[in-house]
C-alpha cells in the first residue's frame, strides 16, 4: 500500500523546478520511487510528475555528445540509433536491466538519482564519462557522474534540484558491456571503453557504487589488479572472495568481447 | 486523502473518475472497474502477473499510479477477446496447455501480446528475454515458449 | 474393455479459456456485499511477552471498524491446527516468531486499514529466542511452547512425551539388526546433508473472505483442503460442521502450501468481531512468514556388501518446524518413510525429530518430507557406487524393489517396475560433450513415496433430464487439471462428450467430502469415486427404466450408452424424463472410496520419482545451465498425457529451483529475502534446453483405467540428481543446497585443489 501524497503535474520545466524547489519530490517512471514508498522507506508529501514537461523529453545527438532528457526511458535509450552508435554500452545496459516493464516505464534519470549500487546505467555512464545537468530555482550546474554518486543510494543532488538531462560524450571506439546476473540484481557488471587517450574500465554491482579504473590502453588492463583493488560489499549475491574472482573473470570477458588479445 | 480527476480509456471504454493519488493501476482496474483478470502477486515488479498495456507499453499495474493513465489508453486481459473470439495469443495458450493454475496467465498473455506487436516473428531467445520478467510457478515455461511461437506463426496479434 | 474415447486423450483443459481471458475467478477476486477489509499487525521480534496493546489511536481513525487482539478471543477456541491445535489465531500472551499476527485491523477501506497499522502500540518484553534447531535442542533452551495442547480444551494443557520440550514430533522406525549388519558390511558410507528452508510461492497469496449469515459461517478461501479448514473453523466458533461453509474457487497455485488452515480463522474472526463480511489478502512477505517448508539436517549411513547389495541403512533427521506445528509432524512422518528410498533394505533404523524454533511455521510443500530426505539418501547411494566402483545405475538396479516387494512391512507391495523405469531414464541422458568452457555433469535419482494419503473420497454425479451431467466433488482444482481429468473419466464412463460434463468442486456445503487435495491423489482416488458414481447413476437409470417399462431390473441393460431391454431403448436423458414425468428431475449417483476392499492396504499407490539431468557448468562463475531434463512418469495410465507431462515438467522445475537457487535465509530473527526479488525461483531463461518426458503406462495403478497419481514424483529426486551431476562434473560432493553459482564455484575450486593435491 502506498502512503498518501499530493501529485502535481507541471507542464513546463520552470513550473517543475519551482515545485521541486518548494519540497516536491521529482517523479517520472516511478519504478524505484514507488517501490520504496510501498516498502515504507520513503513517504514524500508531494510528487512532482515530470511526464508532462516538454523540455525533458527525447534523445539528441549534437556537438559530439548525446543528451538524454530526464523523461527518457530505458527502452527508448536501448532502441535509440544515436545511443546504439555513440554509446553502445549504455544501450546494452539499458536493454538488459530489470525487465520489459521496468524498461518501458523507468527512466535513466530516475535510475541515476536513485543510485542503486547495482545499477547497469551507472556502470555504463561512468565508463562513458557522462555528466548530469542539475537545475534548481537558483540556477544550473553540470556534475560528472563520477562525482555525482557518493555511495549506495546517495548522490550530491540537493533536494531542491532537478536532474534535467544526462550528457554522454559520443564515442565510436571499441567498448564492451558484460553482466553476470543469476539473481534479479546483477552480481557484477563491467563496462570497458577505449577512448582516444586511454581505456576506462568500470566495475559495478560488487560494491556500494560503480568504480572506475583507467589505463593507458586496452592492452594494459589487468583484470587481476582491478579485482584486488575494487571495493566489495558482501550480500546474498556473494562473499568478498567470490566477487573479486568474478570481477577478474568478467573484466577478462569484456576485453575478450572487444577482441583484446591475451585477455 | 489527495485525489485527482482522471479521464482514461480502458479496453476501449471511456472512464472518468476522481481517484486517490495513492491508488495503483491494479487496484483501479480490479476494485473500481471490476476487471479482476489483472492479478497482483509479488508487488515488486518482478513477477509480471499484473502486466497491463498503457498506450501499448507493458507496465506493472501493482506499482503504477492509476492517475498516470490520465489521458492514456489502458488494455487489460479482458480487452483482448473481442466479442468472445480469442486472440491468437490466447488461442495458442489454450492449445499448448501453457497454463495450469492460471494466476500468471493474464500477465503472460499481455506481455506476449506486447512482444508480438513489436516483433511479430520473435526467436525463442527473444521470447525468453522479453518474458524473463514474468514468473510462472506451475508450467516450467516450455509450453509458454511454444505458445508464443505458435501465436507468432498464427499471425501474432492480428487475425 | 471397449476402446477408450476420451480417456488417454489430451483434450484441452476445460478451464483454459476462462484463464486466458481473465474470467476465471480466484478468491482474491471475490467480494461480498458491505464488505470490510482487514490488515494484520505482525510481531517485529522473534520471541517476546506481550505486555500491553494500545489500540485506541487506531480505533480513532475514521473508517476503522474494529481492532482485534488475542485477548479478545477468550470466548472462542482461539487456536487452530489439524494435528496439534497450537496455532494462535492472534498471539496470546507472547509472540513466537517475527511476523506472527498480533492484531487484526478491520476497516471500511484497505487504505485505512493499512494506515491504521502504525497506530497500534504494542509493548513487549523480549524473551530469549531459539532461532535454529541446535539452539532449540540445547539443555537449557528457551521453550517455544511451555505447554502442550489439547484439541478439546481451549486452555493449553501440559503434555510432552518427547525427548525435549521443544520437540514437536519424534519418530523412530526400523527393522532387522542394524548394528549387526553394519559390523558385517564390506563398506559403510556416511553422508551429511543440509536442506534449506523453502517457500512454495503460490502466486495467489494467502487470502480469504468471510461472513456470518443466519448464524452460519461462510468462508471463501484459496485453500487446497476446504473440508479440513471447515473442521478448524467449527472448533474455533463452536459451530456444527453443517454451519460452516468453506468454498475454494480457482486456486492460484498450491503445491501443498495451501494445505490445511492458514488465514481463514483470522478472516473469520474479523467477521465475527464486526458482524460484516471481511476480506483479508496477505502480501508476499506476509505469505512467506505464514508458511514455509521445513529445513532438514540429515545424517545417513549405509552398509554395502562388496557386490553393492544394501545391507543396512541408518538415518537421523532433524527438521526445523518453526513456531507452530501445522503439518510438520506429518512432514516428519513422511520424511522418515521416504528418506531411505525404494530399495530392498534388510536392516533399517530411522530416527527423526521435528523441532519448534522461533522462526516462521513450516508445513507441506510438494512432496513434503520426500525431497528433504531424498537428497541425503540418494547422494549416499551415489557416493557408495563411486567408492565401490560400481556404476550408479547398476548399483540401483541391484537394490531397487521388484514388483510386489514391500518397501516397509504392512504397506502395499511395489506397484511399479522400478528397474524398467530406471533403464528408460538412463538411456535418455546425454553425457556430453559440453560446449567450450563448460563441464557436463549427469545425475539422476529415484524415489517412491507413499502417495494418495488416506482413501476417503465421495463424488456425486447428477444426470440431468437432457442427458448432460454435473459432477460434484470436494477435490480442488489447483491448476493440476482435476476439473478436466475428472470430466474425462465421467465422459468415458457414460459415453458423453466433454461438453456435456460439468465438474463443480470444493464447496463444503454442497459438494461431498474430500479429505484433501494433495499427495497426488485426485486422479486415482477422486477419479475412482467419480467412476463409481457414474456406475451408480447407470444402476439407478436401469432401475428407473425397469419401473417405466414394468419389467424386472435384470432384464434392463446398458448398451452403447443407452438403457435397453428387449427391443426397447432409451437414452439416459429420456430415462430421466420418463421416470420423473413432465415435472422434470435428475438421477443422482454416488461413488464412495474408503479404506476398504482394494484400498484396504496403504498407501493407495506408490508415486514413483525417476528423474535425470545433464548440466553444463561454467567452472569460472559456478553458473549452471540445464542442458537436459528427463522425467519418467510411471502413471499406470495417462488419462490426459499433456497434463501428465505438465505435472512432471512443473514439479521438476520446482525441484530445479530448490536445487539451484532457492532458500529462505534467516539472519537473526528475520528472513532477509522474504520477497520475490531476492528469493529467486526459476525463470523462463532458466528453462531446460531439452526436456524429455517419458510416460510409462503399464496399467498397474489402482485408479480408473489402471491410473496412478502424478504431480510430486518428479520433484522429489531432482535435488539429489542435480547434486550428483555437479559432483561428477567437479569431483566434489555437495552437502547442501542450493547449488547457486557461488556454492558451485567453491566446489569447483575445491575439486581443482584436491586433484592437484594442494
Amino acid at each position: 500500500m502506498l502512503p498518501p501524497f499530493e501529485l502535481r503535474r507541471p507542464v513546463s520545466l520552470a513550473a517543475a523546478v519551482d515545485l521541486v524547489a518548494t519540497g516536491g519530490t521529482p517523479y517520472c517512471g516511478g519504478t524505484e520511487l514507488l517501490a520504496v514508498m510501498r516498502l515504507g522507506l520513503a513517504s514524500p508529501e508531494t510528487l512532482v510528475d515530470l511526464k508532462r514537461v516538454p523540455e525533458l523529453v527525447g534523445i539528441t545527438a549534437a556537438h559530439g555528445e548525446i543528451r538524454l532528457g530526464a523523461r527518457v526511458t530505458h527502452r527508448e535509450a536501448a532502441a535509440s540509433d544515436a545511443v546504439r552508435t555513440h554509446a553502445a554500452i549504455l544501450a546494452a545496459g539499458a536493454g538488459l536491466l530489470g525487465n520489459v516493464r521496468v524498461r518501458a516505464t523507468g527512466t535513466l534519470a530516475g535510475n541515476v538519482c536513485f543510485a542503486e549500487p547495482r545499477s547497469d546505467i551507472l556502470t555504463a555512464l561512468l565508463a562513458l564519462d557522462a555528466s548530469v545537468d542539475l537545475r534548481s530555482a537558483d540556477g544550473a550546474r553540470s556534475v560528472p557522474i563520477e562525482d555525482f554518486v557518493e555511495g549506495a543510494f546517495t548522490t550530491v543532488r540537493a533536494d531542491e534540484e532537478l536532474l534535467e538531462a544526462i550528457r554522454v560524450p559520443a564515442r565510436s571506439g571499441p567498448s564492451a558491456y558484460v553482466r553476470f546476473a543469476p539473481a534479479e540484481h546483477p552480481t557484477v557488471t563491467v563496462a570497458v571503453v577505449a577512448t582516444g587517450d586511454g581505456c576506462r574500465v568500470v566495475v559495478g554491482a560488487v560494491g556500494e557504487r560503480p568504480e572506475l579504473f583507467t589505463f593507458p590502453g586496452t592492452g594494459d588492463v589487468d583484470p587481476t589488479a582491478i579485482a584486488e583493488r575494487v571495493d566489495i560489499t558482501e550480500d546474498l549475491n556473494g562473499h568478498e572472495d567470490y566477487k573479486r574472482h568474478l570481477t577478474a573473470v568478467f573484466v577478462g570477458r569484456a576485453l575478450e568481447q572487444m577482441g583484446v588479445a591475451d585477455a | 486523502m489527495p485525489e485527482l480527476d482522471v479521464s482514461t480509456t480502458v479496453n476501449g471504454r471511456p472512464v472518468e473518475m476522481r481517484l486517490p493519488t495513492r491508488l495503483t493501476l491494479a487496484d483501479f482496474v480490479r476494485d473500481r472497474l471490476g476487471l479482476t483478470g489483472t492479478k497482483v502477486s509479488c508487488g515488486m515488479q518482478v513477477c509480471g502477473a499484473c502486466t497491463v498495456l498503457v498506450d501499448g507499453d507493458p507496465v506493472s499495474a501493482c506499482s503504477y499510479l492509476a492517475c498516470d493513465v490520465d489521458g492514456r489508453e489502458v488494455l487489460t486481459v479482458e480487452g483482448l477477446a473481442d466479442g468472445g473470439e480469442l486472440t491468437p495469443v490466447q488461442r495458442a495458450f489454450v492449445d499448448c496447455s501453457a497454463l495450469q493454475c492460471g494466476f500468471c496467465t493474464p500477465g503472460f498473455v499481455m506481455a506476449a501480446t506486447a512482444l508480438l506487436r513489436d516483433e511479430p516473428h520473435p526467436t525463442e531467445e527473444q521470447i525468453a528475454h522479453h518474458l524473463d520478467g514474468n514468473l510462472c510457478r506451475c508450467t516450467g515455461y516450455l509450453p509458454i515458449v511454444e505458445a508464443v511461437l505458435k501465436a507468432s506463426r498464427a499471425g501474432g496479434i492480428d487475425e | 474393455m471397449s476402446e477408450l474415447r476420451v480417456v488417454g486423450t489430451s483434450v484441452p483443459r476445460t478451464d483454459a479459456v476462462a484463464k486466458v481471458t481473465g474470467a476465471a475467478v480466484y478468491t482474491v477476486d471475490v467480494t461480498m456485499p458491505d464488505m470490510l477489509h482487514a490488515r494484520v499487525l505482525r510481531s517485529d521480534r522473534a520471541h517476546a511477552r506481550i505486555d500491553d496493546i494500545d489500540t485506541s489511536a487506531a480505533l480513532a481513525l475514521p473508517g476503522v471498524v474494529a481492532v482485534v487482539v488475542g485477548s479478545d478471543l477468550s470466548s472462542l477456541f482461539p487456536r487452530f491446527g489439524h494435528i496439534v491445535p497450537d496455532h494462535a489465531i492472534l498471539a496470546i500472551d507472547k509472540v513466537r516468531y517475527y511476523g506472527e499476527p498480533v492484531a487484526l485491523i478491520v476497516a471500511t477501506d484497505l487504505m485505512v486499514a493499512a494506515d491504521a497499522l502504525s497506530l497500534v502500540d504494542v509493548r513487549y518484553t523480549e524473551l530469549p529466542a531459539v532461532l535454529d534447531t541446535d539452539a532449540a535442542l540445547a539443555d537449557d533452551s528457551a521453550l517455544v511452547h511451555e505447554t502442550g495442547y489439547s484439541g478439546v480444551s481451549a486452555t493449553p494443557v501440559v503434555v510432552s512425551e518427547y525427548s525435549h520440550r521443544n520437540v514437536a514430533h519424534e519418530v523412530e522406525r526400523g527393522w532387522g539388526d542394524p548394528d549387526g549388519a553394519f559390523a558385517e558390511a564390506h563398506l559403510v558410507v556416511e553422508t551429511r546433508t543440509h536442506h534449506p528452508m523453502l517457500y512454495a510461492y503460490a502466486m495467489e497469496p494467502y487470502n480469504a473472505v468471510a461472513r456470518f449469515t443466519d448464524g452460519a459461517l461462510e468462508v471463501v478461501s484459496t485453500a487446497q483442503h476446504p473440508f479440513m479448514v471447515a473442521r478448524d473453523l467449527a472448533r474455533v466458533f463452536s459451530l456444527p460442521l453443517s454451519q460452516v461453509r468453506v468454498t475454494a474457487p480457482y486456486v492460484g497455485g498450491g503445491y501443498g502450501s495451501k494445505s490445511y488452515t492458514k488465514v481463514e480463522p483470522l478472516t473469520a474472526v474479523g467477521a465475527w468481531a464486526t458482524g460484516r463480511a471481511v476480506k483479508l489478502v496477505l502480501d508476499v512477505e506476509e505469505s512467506i512468514y505464514t508458511t514455509r517448508a521445513d529445513s532438514a539436517d540429515v545424517v545417513v549411513r549405509t552398509g554395502f556388501a562388496a557386490d553393492g547389495t544394501i545391507l543396512v541403512r541408518d538415518f537421523e533427521l532433524v527438521l526445523d518446524t518453526g513456531a507452530y506445528a501445522d503439518n510438520s509432524p506429518l512432514v516428519l512422518d513422511k520424511a522418515v518413510n521416504r528418506c531411505f528410498g525404494p530399495y530392498r533394505i534388510p536392516n533399517l533404523r530411522v530416527r527423526g525429530k521435528a523441532v519448534y524454533t522461533n522462526t516462521s511455521p513450516a508445513s507441506s510443500y510438494r512432496g513434503f518430507g520426500a525431497f528433504q530426505g531424498n537428497l541425503a539418501g540418494e547422494t549416499n547411494i551415489d557416493q557408495g557406487a563411486e567408492r565401490l566402483g560400481i556404476d550408479a545405475a547398476e548399483l540401483r538396479r541391484r537394490n531397487l524393489l521388484l514388483r510386489g516387494e514391500r518397501l516397509m512391512p504392512g504397506l502395499r507391495g511395489m506397484d511399479a517396475d522400478l528397474v524398467a523405469d530406471l533403464d528408460l531414464l538412463v538411456d535418455e541422458l546425454d553425457a556430453g560433450p559440453a560446449p567450450a568452457g563448460r563441464l557436463r555433469g549427469v545425475g539422476f535419482g529415484c524415489a517412491a513415496t507413499d502417495a494418495g494419503a488416506v482413501p476417503s473420497s465421495t463424488a456425486l454425479v447428477k444426470m440431468q433430464s437432457d442427458g448432460s451431467i454435473v459432477v460434484l466433488t470436494g477435490s480442488t482444482e489447483l491448476g493440476q487439471g482435476s476439473r478436466t481429468v475428472l470430466a474425462q473419466i465421467a465422459a468415458e464412463e457414460l459415453g458423453l462428450d466433454m461438453a456435456a460434463v460439468r465438474v463443480l468442486q470444493s464447496d463444503t456445503a454442497t459438494t461431498p467430502f474430500e479429505r484433501t487435495t494433495g499427495a497426488s491423489r485426485t486422479t486415482t482416488l477422486t477419479g475412482l469415486a467419480v467412476q463409481r458414481a457414474c456406475a451408480d447413476v447407470l444402476a439407478r437409470l436401469r432401475t428407473a427404466a425397469a419401473e417405466v417399462w414394468e419389467c424386472p431390473v435384470d432384464d434392463v441393460a446398458v448398451r452403447d450408452h443407452s438403457i435397453v431391454a428387449g427391443g426397447r431403448s432409451m437414452s439416459y436423458g429420456e430415462t430421466v424424463r420418463a421416470w420423473f414425468g413432465p415435472g422434470g428431475g435428475e438421477v443422482v449417483g454416488q461413488g464412495v472410496v474408503r479404506r476398504a476392499g482394494v484400498l484396504a492396504e496403504l498407501p493407495p499407490f506408490w508415486e514413483i520419482g525417476m528423474v535425470g539431468v545433464a548440466l553444463d557448468i561454467d567452472p569460472e562463475t559456478g553458473q549452471i545451465d540445464v542442458h537436459q531434463l528427463v522425467t519418467v512418469a510411471d502413471v499406470g495410465r495417462a488419462i490426459n498425457p499433456v497434463l501428465v507431462e505438465g505435472q512432471d515438467l512443473g514439479a521438476a522445475t520446482q525441484g530445479l529451483g530448490g536445487a539451484l537457487t532457492e532458500q529462505l535465509v534467516y539472519d537473526g530473527s528475520q528472513i532477509v529475502n522474504a520477497n520475490m526479488v531476492e528469493y529467486r525461483i526459476p525463470r523462463i531463461t532458466d528453462r531446460p534446453r531439452t526436456f524429455t518426458s517419458i510416460v510409462a503406462e503399464r496399467g498397474d495403478g489402482i485408479g480408473p483405467h489402471g491410473a496412478k497419481g502424478v504431480g510430486e514424483g518428479a520433484r522429489n529426486p531432482l535435488p539429489g540428481a542435480v547434486a550428483a551431476a555437479v559432483a561428477r562434473a567437479l569431483g566434489v560432493w555437495p552437502d547442501s543446497l542450493p547449488l547457486n553459482p557461488e556454492h558451485v564455484w567453491r566446489l569447483a575450486r575445491k575439486g581443482i585443489s584436491q586433484r592437484s593435491g594442494t
